[in-house]
């Protein structure tokens, strides 16, 4: 009687702890599948939320030369069909990278797409589309989060090799894998002139070819100082791919001018002085020269007229109003400001209008770091021309992890 | 014991059953759960590459080109450094045994792993023209001319901002190619010739198409300018109206009036010289007809006595059959924003025209007509609304046999003209064929494809 009483409870024991061991590994290998499904599902919908975002022009269609916001979000240019988005439509993205700006005199927030000194893209907060308004419009607000990125492909580095008598310039093309080698390298030189009142610049145009490091060397023999200021404007093109890149070099960086966005429907560009915006010591009164210039088939630069506001003084400090230009046309170019602060402190700085004309890249959503599992997909595009990739990182946000 | 033994017995039935299931139950690799979408990225480099059509001129030269490896180093830079590629060129033939024939392959690895994903282009080339041959309408039952009224001695009306002579020559280009002859007659001399069925070029004149490019006017002849066009009884030329109506029964022609109210004045500049002989809006050389030309045009065409005029004592003036039979924005407001059809926005597509989707519609013929005068609508070009057609092609059919006698096409459009409109009105109607030339053609295509796969395998 005891021996099978034993014999029992030593069955069931063994049996039970069994079964509890084979639920668990069962459960472990449907959790696993589960997950596995949920993060296929996820790669696929970055896959199909990218397409919605590039494919589609938005509503309006027109919505990024315009002041409204958006009913329907979309980045395709309207104008084309496929992989081919509107530079003013990525200029409405409020930029998640740079810290915005505060301006004081007109008591706003301005989106930075800043690329170094002297390369401005600062356009209002009231122009910018937010990641909440897009995130709505795309509706995936609270169950995904994401992230957007529009990068060049095609990267110019320009640097300084020597300063004067000659001038040396190394530009080095690079793509996402691989160096541009033989690729022609259009450039436009633009020295700036402090002599008169106001600053003026002078151009020069030339082509050379990078060899098989994707290297090129500029000379200028004209420049015989070294506080001349300039700026370089390099197209590189290869095989249907163009790159932009771009380097100046100024005599004055305390004082300068800054360009604000303020209305992307009438191009009207606020023309603000350094010290309002960041500070700085011995402010002084600066003059400026604006010009907007297109680019042309030829990779030369061709001037649009900006008006009788295009010359003018800026002063810092209360009671003194900050200047406009309005740009003329929504065909994406350069606005290039020289300025001259005293008669041998001056520059050059350059503001696109529309990302492409000097390749800015976007950043827009939410940083993707520390989240637990993030999809990516990439699409190559077009942007007035220019070579870019779309990278959009994809999360969920209903809170389910890898492992439990 | 013997418990312990049967559940010893069926752990190890659950741990096969685990062991077996685990065999069978084999999960993705990490890469499958979340992949890049490869094909996508492999169409869209291809694309990009294609942005000025480099990429379409490049695999037409030849293999030893050093486009081919200007080519290569693009590739590789578009692509991110993790990803391998493979880039093959086809020839494409159609004469026989292999369609497409490899031309030329690069790549930057020997293999792209266990698992890659491709996308295709077809370029064409650039010394290549594609033609477009339409079929012609009449090739096959007779007729096919088109006469397009350019006379330089009328004057039209409602085509304001433009003249006849600069819409006929508009109308010659988009539609000759469609047509076996197309004949611009140039005075209201060959109007009346062919009026009177003498050919001009020796064309057919039975089932041809007439546009009337003057808008509200229609020029007149001057045989019919005295006596044979002119009701002196009723101080009218609707007389003129309804010879033409008889005259496109007669020949079974499609009449096209291209804006407007159809046949409102008559006009030439040679016979109307009067200091009234003018619209009342300054526009000399015509004379008023009013509705009774339509009314007038329509009894001609189903063959219906002339004549049905009546005084109308509160206007007192004479008044033909229903007198004004047009709608306009007081009878109907969605007349304002009529639409394309359906049939219509498929022919835009099909013939490469594409009108604008929305007109106003200010002289919509009412649909009544189709029982009162015998037609038959067979192509609407505009949406109906509520009993107003606002464009469409009438036929007039014999009720003794129902055979077509002649057509009507009226755009009731409030002015000024669109010809694009009327040229897809009559394409819609005559439906004639459009022969492309093949893409297969030997040596005027390639076809480019990309796989991409990612650098380790899978």
């Amino acid at each position: 009687m005891a021996g099978s009483t034993i014999d029992h409870l030593v069955s069931v024991t063994a049996f039970l702890a069994a079964i509890l061991i084979f639920i668990s590994l069962f459960n472990q290998i449907l959790q696993t599948a589960a997950m596995y499904q949920r993060h296929r599902s996820l790669a696929m919908k970055c896959s199909d939320l990218l397409d919605n975002m590039l494919l589609s022009p938005g509503i309006p269609s027109d919505w990024g030369q315009t002041n409204v916001t958006p009913t329907g979000f979309g980045l395709q240019d309207p104008e084309f069909t496929q992989y081919r988005l509107s530079a003013f439509s990525l200029m409405r993205l409020l930029s998640s990278v740079g810290a915005p700006v505060y301006y004081p005199k007109t008591n706003q927030w301005y989106s930075n797409v800043t690329v170094g000194f002297g390369n401005f893209l600062l356009t209002s907060f009231s122009e910018a589309i937010n990641y909440s308004t897009a995130s709505r419009l795309l509706g995936i607000n609270g169950t995904y989060g994401f992230q957007l990125t529009i990068t060049p492909i095609v990267t110019l580095s320009i640097s300084e090799i020597q300063s004067k008598e000659p001038l040396r310039i190394a530009v080095n093309v690079t793509g996402r894998g691989f160096p541009l080698a033989n690729a022609a390298v259009s450039y436009c030189f633009l020295t700036v002139d402090l002599k008169g009142a106001y600053p003026a610049y002078k151009t020069t145009y030339g082509t050379v070819y990078t060899d098989e490091k994707g290297s090129t060397l500029l000379e200028f023999s004209e420049i015989t100082k070294e506080d001349t200021s300039y700026a370089l404007i390099a197209y590189a093109q290869l095989s249907g791919l163009i790159g932009v890149g771009y380097h100046q070099r100024v005599s004055s960086t305390g004082q300068y001018v800054m360009p604000f966005v303020d209305n992307i429907a009438e191009g009207r560009v606020i023309i603000a002085h350094s010290w309002d915006v960041h500070g700085g010591d011995n402010p002084a009164e600066i003059a400026y020269n604006a010009t907007f210039v297109l680019l042309a088939e030829d990779f030369t630069l061709r001037e649009v007229p900006l008006g009788a506001d295009k010359v003018d003084k800026v002063n810092y400090g209360e009671g003194q109003p900050y200047k406009n230009v309005t740009i003329p046309t929504h065909n994406p170019g350069i606005l290039v400001i020289t300025y001259k602060k005293s008669a041998v402190e001056g520059g050059v700085i350059m503001m696109p209008w529309g990302i492409s004309a000097m390749a800015f890249p976007v950043v827009f959503g939410e940083d993707p770091s520390g989240k637990e599992w993030v999809a990516t997909d990439i699409r190559q595009v077009i942007v007035n021309d220019i070579a870019y990739q779309a990278t959009l990182a994809l999360w969920s946000l209903e809170g389910y992890q890898v492992i439990r | 014991m013997m418990r312990t033994i049967e559940v010893l017995l069926v752990i190890i039935i659950i741990t096969a059953a685990f062991i077996i299931s685990s065999f069978f139950a084999v999960l993705p690799q990490p890469r499958e759960v979340s992949p890049l979408n490869l094909r996508r990225l492999a169409l869209t480099t291809l694309q990009t590459l294609d942005r000025d059509y480099d990429l379409s001129q490049i695999v037409f030269k030849p293999i030893d080109d050093p486009s081919w490896s200007e080519l290569q180093i693009a590739l590789a830079a578009t692509l991110p450094p993790n990803v391998i590629y493979n880039l093959t060129v086809y020839e494409v033939s159609s004469d026989g045994a292999i369609l497409y024939s490899p031309i030329k392959s690069i790549s930057n690895a020997e293999s792209l792993g266990i698992e890659s994903e491709a996308s295709s282009y077809l370029v064409a080339s650039s010394n290549v023209t594609f033609n477009v041959v339409p079929e012609k309408i009449g090739e096959k039952g007779g007729g096919g001319t088109l006469y397009i009224l350019n006379c330089s001695d009328a004057n039209g009306w409602w085509i304001t901002g433009y003249t006849a002579q600069s819409l006929a020559q508009d109308l010659y280009n988009l539609l000759s190619p469609y047509f076996q002859i197309t004949i611009m007659i140039q005075n209201t001399a060959q109007l009346a010739q062919v009026l009177n069925g003498t050919a001009l070029q020796n064309e057919v004149l039975q089932n041809a198409v007439i546009i009337n490019t003057f808008g509200e006017a229609v020029p007149i002849p001057s045989g019919y300018y005295a006596t044979q066009g002119n009701d002196s009884q009723h101080a009218s030329y609707a007389k003129y109206c309804y010879i033409l109506g008889q005259k496109v029964r007669y020949f079974n022609w499609t009449w096209v009036s291209i804006v407007g109210y159809p046949l409102y004045y008559v006009s030439n500049m040679g016979l109307f010289t009067g200091p009234n002989d003018q619209n009342t809006w300054g526009i000399y050389g015509m004379k008023l007809v009013g509705p009774a030309g339509l009314n007038a045009f329509l009894d001609g065409l189903d063959d219906k006595e002339y004549g049905n005029w009546w005084w109308d004592r509160s206007d007192n003036v004479w008044k033909y059959d229903n007198d004004w039979i047009t709608g306009d924005l007081d009878d109907d407001p969605r007349l304002a924003s009529v639409q394309l059809s359906s049939e219509a926005l498929y022919y835009c597509n099909y013939y490469g025209i594409y009108p604008s989707f929305y007109h106003t519609a200010t002289r919509a013929l009412p649909s009544w007509i189709n029982s009162t005068y015998h037609l038959n609508v067979t192509s609407y070009i505009l949406n109906t609304v509520d009993g107003w057609i606002p464009g469409a092609v009438y036929r007039h059919y014999s009720p003794s046999d129902s055979n077509f006698t002649g057509a009507l096409f009226a755009l009731g459009l409030t002015r000024t003209p669109d010809i694009r409109l009327t040229a897809l009105g009559i394409l819609s109607d005559y439906k004639p064929r459009l022969y492309r030339s093949e893409y297969t053609a030997y040596g005027t295509s390639r076809f480019v494809v990309l796989q991409l796969g990612l650098v380790g395998g899978i």
